[in-house]
Formats: structure tokens, C-alpha cells, sequence
């Protein structure tokens, strides 16, 4: 363990297990201070249960978390007061306003009321700050739980998927915020479903897969790692073109707007698959080559595509 | 304990309350409305006028006495049944509970038994009555004490055997007196058990108690400000029940110390026990069907709408492990009988009960997971 007091976080061989279930299975890293760490992986891949532990809301198998340079299952009272938390799915008393919701967290950190005004003015919440948290939508909400995250000026702060459930122009309005985090060089560590997200803000990402750390470097530098091939998209494909495309050797990915994404070695190869395409009797609307960007790195990695949670999907956890 | 904390806590539920008129409804208006619907009905009971049909089929001056001697006993409203009608029908058309037929004859026995003091020459009077009816046989022994009483003295003889009252109270009770104590400690234990069962359940289902497990906030100061919010409450509802009761029916209940004592302990025991419940059963849904399957054989059991002396034996037994019941004794026997020594007592066995749920509810209480 590195003793060095440039980490904020220090993780090493943390392993969570639930019964027979093994959730985190021995990953080791570091935050450094000042650091937007991002957290990437699917639903299941162990990141909540990570933060988690980290956060000291859940208890660990075996392995060693600090924070601070405090163990965080010794020091929970001392660590609580040096970290802010935006939990998943942020919720609070439903009938207590913006203000009196900032307030009353304030007061269970012993803080001054005063302080409320500047929280509020930083998450851009002045005009809602009368109106109760239930009839706050999803994106103001999210915001109201950054600031509450805040109140007692945390060294670092945790944000577990910050933006899932938003729509753009909310999410932009979180990103904001959390810009304004990095810049006032807060330790912010990140979990999220969104590449974009982790690209925009994060200085480093960790990819994990099946409760393990299986990438961890900065956004440029893994798309870099990985920039060995490039991407062919077919838009708005019509006919078989999917069928062509894997007989002349290729695996075509449909995303999820419908188009076909196809991974290539060589920038020959495109024009194989064009050819074919066009003899086969299929056409498309348009076509994009270029190299990989963190989403499509995320997918070579795991093999498995990121998505948003569904309603469904989280009524069934 | 952080006094700054348990003041947010305060503000924050005092703040939620006020601004759900459903639970003000439910706390505050609700008993209210307990206490004026069964005060009225039940106001008058003991001095319950009953309704009576007589079915004079003899006719004579002497069957019209004894109609007569019926209805100057007070406790009857008399209707009359004409002769010619058949009087099960009459009492099934008329939904009269109990007809009384004065036979044909009654006055040539009456005459027999006064002239020549024959014992073969009575009077049987038929009681036309449904058994199913709620509250028959307490009107025909009411109409029996009072034949009783004209056979004594159609006999002319002084009674032998007397009957003088002496009350264990120091002033005559009513009914709404013995029901409003009950009432107080029904509305504190739902208002509690409810209060801290659905508040933690919902807390905990949407995430609120995970992020309070990242503050300062401990369970003793989430605990102890739920308790004193329901106390706050509590005194609130209780007062104003005491309040429409004087208006109401002008109750004769006493105010002391006593009172503020046992609604403390009601509102500690069911917290604890609401705790201990929103902790087992982790959904809100779940959680309020615990919290329902606890209450409803307390609301009935433990002496709330009437004495469980009513009860059978093996329920009176049940009744007595009931906390609920102890409330009740306790506040009777500090606002009825006066009586303070069992008022001791009560709140002696309540409290023990409260410490023991209490310490377990601090115990048990998780803001977080502890998988």
C-alpha cells in the first residue's frame, strides 16, 4: 500500500463477496488528490459495490480501502466528515424545500444555515430553492443532491451515476456542476454509464468487468492504447446487409439507433464490405470510418455493450 | 446525542407533518371524530331508554295498570301493538327487538289472587323478542328487574333483602369517561407504531436512510428525535381531545402528571416496536401490514371500547400482555379512579416493556446495508 499522501484513495485487494456471489473480486487502485476519477462498467459489474465500501456505507470481504489516508473500517465518523456522498437515485424528505433540504443537511454537520445560499447559487438551484422536493424534476434533483453532497466542503466527493436517467439537457446542466468541481480541484470519483460523461470530465478511468479492474488510464490515452483498428458504420442500413457483411468475414454490432457498426483491421477492408453491400442488393443512407472512441474501447474490453438501466431492469435488482 | 441534530430531524418532520394535511387529518382530526361519534352513541348508556312493544289482548283496567307501571319505570319507550295485529310480525315489520303480549284474563287472575290470594292465579306475560339482536337481553333483564319490583310490591309486603350503592369512584362515571382515556391511548400507540413504521420503511426503500448513513447523524438521534416528534404530536392530539370532550359531553376526567407520563411511555413503546418493525420487514408495503397485525388485536383486546372483563377468560389472559392495555389501566386510574398507586403499577410494567423495545430499536436500527 502506497503511504504516499498524494492519494486521496487507496484500494488494495478489496474483494466483496455475498454469500456464494462473488461481486468484487480483488482490484486494487488509487485516486490521487485533485483527481477526477471515472468508474465505468455495466450493471452488476461490482462499481455501486465499490463505491460503496469506499463511501463506508457497505461492509468488505477482505482487502484494505482508505481514504484520506483513514481505514475506512475504522475510521467511518472521521472519514464521513471529509466526504461528500450523491447516493444512485438521489432522494429526500419529499414536502421539505431546496433550501430547508440544504439546511437541514448543513445542521447534521453542525454547519451554519448561512452557507445554504452558496450551495444553492453553485448547483444554479435560486429559483427552485422554495419548492419541494417532490415536484422537483429528476435533473433538479440530481443537482439538489450535489449540493448536499457539499455541505460539509469535502475533500473528496462521490458521485454514483450522477446523470443516469436524464435527459441531455439535464445531464449537460450536471456536467456543469461538476466542471465546477474539477476547477475548484476537488477529488471527485465518478460512476457512470455514460462515456461521453467519463471522456468530458474524467482525468482517469477505470473500466470494471465482472468485479474486476480490467483497464485503468486516462480516457486519450486508453482509446490511444486500443487505436489498432478502426470503426466502419453503415447508416440507417437496409436489406441483409448484416448477413452480407458476416459472409465476407466481418461481425457486424447493430446499435441501439439502428445502425451497423463493424470493427476492422485494415482500411482495405472497408471497401471489401462496401463492395459486397452494394452486390448483395442492400444499401445504407451513410457511412462513417474512423477510430475507436471510449464506448467502442469499452466494448472490445468487455464485450458487452453500456447502457442505461431500465425501469424495468431496476425493479427486478 | 447532538442536540444540533436532533433539532433538524425535529424541524424537518414537524415541517413534513404541517404540510400533509392527510396525517394532520389523521392525527390530529381523526380521534376527534372517534370520541364524538362513540361519546353520542354511547353517552347516555346506563340510563338507556329501551324500546317496547305492549300488546294489551285482555283489555281491561287492570292490563292497562300493569302497561301503565311498565312505563313509569323510565326505562322504557312504550309503542302500542293493537290487539287484533299478530305480534312476531308486527315486531319483524316494526324491527322492534322485544314485544310484550298481556294475555287475555290477566285481570280475572289479578282479581282471583287478590280475593281469595290463590297461588294457581297468575299473570304470564309473553316476551315476543329476537335473540339475534344486539342488545335483547339486556332489555329483558331491564324488564325483568322491573316485574320483579311490581310483584314486591303488588304483594304488600316491605322487601326483606335491600341493595345500597357504594362507588370505587369518588363521582359517578359515564361511559364517555371510561372511553376517552382509551381513546388518548389508541391515538398516540397508531399515531407512533404508524408514524415511525412508514417514515423508516419509506426512508429506507428510497434511498434517504443510505444517504444519512454518510452524515454524522447516529440511530440514537434519529430514534430519540422520532420519539420526541411523536411526543410533540402526541401532547398536541391529546389536548385536543381533551378539549372537544369537555365540549362535548362536559367530561369529568382528571388532569395530572400522570397523564403526561403515559402518553411519554406510549409513544416509547411503539417507536421502539416501529422500529423494530420498519427493520424486519424492509418494504413499506410489508412494513404497514406488520404494523397492522400488530395493532388491530390491540386496538380490541386491551379494554379501548370497552372493559375486558367482557371478554372470556383465555382473552382476558391475552389482554394482559398486550402493552396497549397497560397504557389503558395506567390512564383510567390516573384520570377515573383517581388511583395512584395502580397507576404505579401500570406504568411500571409499561415502562420495563418500553425500555426493553426502545434499547432494542437503537439496536437494530441500520442507516445502512449490512450485507
Amino acid at each position: 500500500m502506497i503511504k504516499d499522501n498524494q492519494y486521496a484513495i487507496e484500494v488494495d485487494g478489496l474483494t466483496k463477496r455475498y454469500g456464494g456471489l462473488l461481486a468484487v473480486n480483488n482490484i486494487s487502485f488509487t485516486v490521487r488528490k485533485g483527481e477526477v476519477f471515472a468508474f465505468l462498467g455495466v450493471n452488476g459489474a461490482g462499481k455501486t459495490t465499490t463505491v460503496e465500501i469506499i463511501e463506508t456505507i457497505r461492509p468488505l470481504t477482505s482487502g484494505r480501502v482508505s481514504i484520506l489516508g483513514m481505514d475506512v473500517t475504522k475510521k467511518k465518523r472521521d472519514i464521513i466528515r471529509r466526504i461528500g456522498v450523491l447516493p444512485q437515485g438521489f432522494n429526500s424528505f419529499d414536502r421539505i424545500t431546496v433550501r430547508e433540504t440544504i439546511q437541514y443537511f448543513l445542521r447534521l454537520f453542525g454547519r451554519s444555515n448561512s452557507e445554504a445560499d452558496g450551495l444553492i447559487n453553485l448547483v444554479d438551484l435560486k429559483e427552485k430553492s422554495t419548492e419541494q422536493f417532490k415536484t422537483l424534476s429528476g435533473g433538479l434533483k440530481q443537482r439538489l443532491g450535489i449540493a448536499v453532497a457539499l455541505v460539509n466542503d469535502p475533500e473528496v466527493v462521490f458521485l454514483d451515476e450522477p446523470t443516469t436517467g436524464l435527459d441531455p439537457r439535464s445531464r449537460r446542466e450536471v456536467w456543469d456542476v461538476l466542471l465546477s468541481l474539477k476547477n475548484k480541484g476537488k477529488t471527485v470519483f465518478l460512476t457512470t454509464h455514460y462515456m461521453e460523461e467519463a471522456e468530458l470530465l474524467a482525468d482517469r478511468v477505470a473500466i470494471i468487468h465482472k468485479g474486476k479492474i480490467i483497464a485503468i488510464d486516462p480516457p486519450a490515452q486508453l482509446t490511444e492504447d486500443y487505436d489498432n483498428y478502426i470503426i466502419l458504420t453503415l447508416k440507417s442500413p437496409k436489406g441483409k446487409a448484416s448477413e452480407i457483411i458476416r459472409e465476407v468475414g466481418f461481425e457486424p454490432i447493430n446499435d441501439k439507433r439502428g445502425d451497423i457498426k463493424v470493427r476492422l483491421e485494415h482500411t482495405e477492408d472497408v471497401q471489401r464490405i462496401l463492395n459486397a453491400v452494394k452486390e448483395g442488393g442492400a444499401s445504407f443512407h451513410g457511412l462513417d470510418v474512423r477510430t475507436p472512441n471510449l464506448e467502442e474501447v469499452f466494448l472490445k474490453l468487455t464485450g458487452d455493450s453500456i447502457h442505461e438501466e431500465t425501469a424495468g431492469e431496476r425493479l427486478a435488482k | 446525542m447532538n442536540l444540533h441534530v436532533i433539532g433538524a430531524n425535529l424541524t424537518v418532520s414537524i415541517k413534513s407533518f404541517y404540510r400533509d394535511k392527510t396525517v394532520v387529518f389523521f392525527r390530529i382530526a381523526f380521534p376527534v371524530i372517534l370520541i364524538l361519534v362513540f361519546g353520542t352513541i354511547f353517552m347516555d348508556r346506563g340510563n338507556e331508554i329501551f324500546a317496547l312493544g305492549i300488546q294489551d289482548l285482555d283489555r281491561t283496567k287492570a292490563s292497562a295498570q300493569i302497561a301503565h307501571a311498565i312505563g313509569l319505570s323510565g326505562r322504557f319507550k312504550i309503542t302500542k301493538v293493537a290487539p287484533g295485529l299478530d305480534a312476531t310480525q308486527f315486531a319483524k315489520d316494526h324491527k322492534l327487538n322485544l314485544v310484550l303480549v298481556i294475555p287475555k284474563g290477566s285481570e280475572e287472575s289479578l282479581v282471583r289472587r287478590m280475593k281469595s290470594d290463590d297461588p294457581k292465579a297468575f299473570v304470564s306475560l309473553r316476551a315476543v323478542h329476537d335473540p339475534s339482536s344486539f342488545g335483547v337481553s339486556t332489555k329483558m333483564q331491564v324488564l325483568s328487574m322491573v316485574l320483579a319490583a311490581m310483584n314486591q310490591k303488588m304483594s304488600g309486603k316491605a322487601a326483606f333483602i335491600k341493595l345500597s350503592e357504594t362507588s370505587i369512584l369518588k363521582k359517578k362515571y359515564r361511559f364517555i369517561e371510561f372511553f376517552v382515556p382509551g381513546i388518548i391511548a389508541l391515538a398516540v400507540m397508531t399515531a407512533s407504531l404508524f408514524g415511525s413504521v412508514n417514515v423508516n420503511a419509506e426512508l429506507r426503500q428510497k434511498g434517504v436512510f443510505r444517504k444519512l448513513s454518510t452524515t454524522p447523524i447516529t440511530r440514537t438521534d434519529w430514534i430519540l428525535s422520532t420519539v420526541l416528534y411523536q411526543f410533540i404530536l402526541a401532547v398536541i392530539s391529546t389536548i385536543v381531545m381533551l378539549l372537544v370532550s369537555y365540549a362535548a359531553f362536559n367530561v369529568s376526567l382528571a388532569i395530572n402528571a400522570w397523564l403526561l407520563v403515559f402518553v411519554a411511555l406510549d409513544v416509547f413503546t411503539f417507536v421502539g416496536l416501529g422500529m423494530i418493525l420498519s427493520r424486519v420487514a424492509k418494504e413499506a408495503e410489508s412494513a404497514a401490514a406488520a404494523s397492522d397485525a400488530l395493532m388491530f388485536p390491540m386496538m380490541f383486546l386491551s379494554g379501548t371500547f370497552f372493559p375486558i372483563e367482557m371478554m372470556p377468560d383465555f382473552l382476558q389472559k391475552f389482554a394482559k400482555v398486550l402493552p396497549l392495555y397497560y397504557v389503558n389501566e395506567g390512564l383510567r386510574a390516573s384520570m377515573v379512579s383517581v388511583d395512584n398507586m395502580a397507576a404505579l403499577k401500570s406504568a411500571a410494567i409499561i415502562g420495563v416493556f418500553a425500555v426493553v423495545v426502545f434499547v432494542l430499536g437503537i439496536m437494530i436500527t441500520s442507516f445502512g446495508d449490512e450485507a
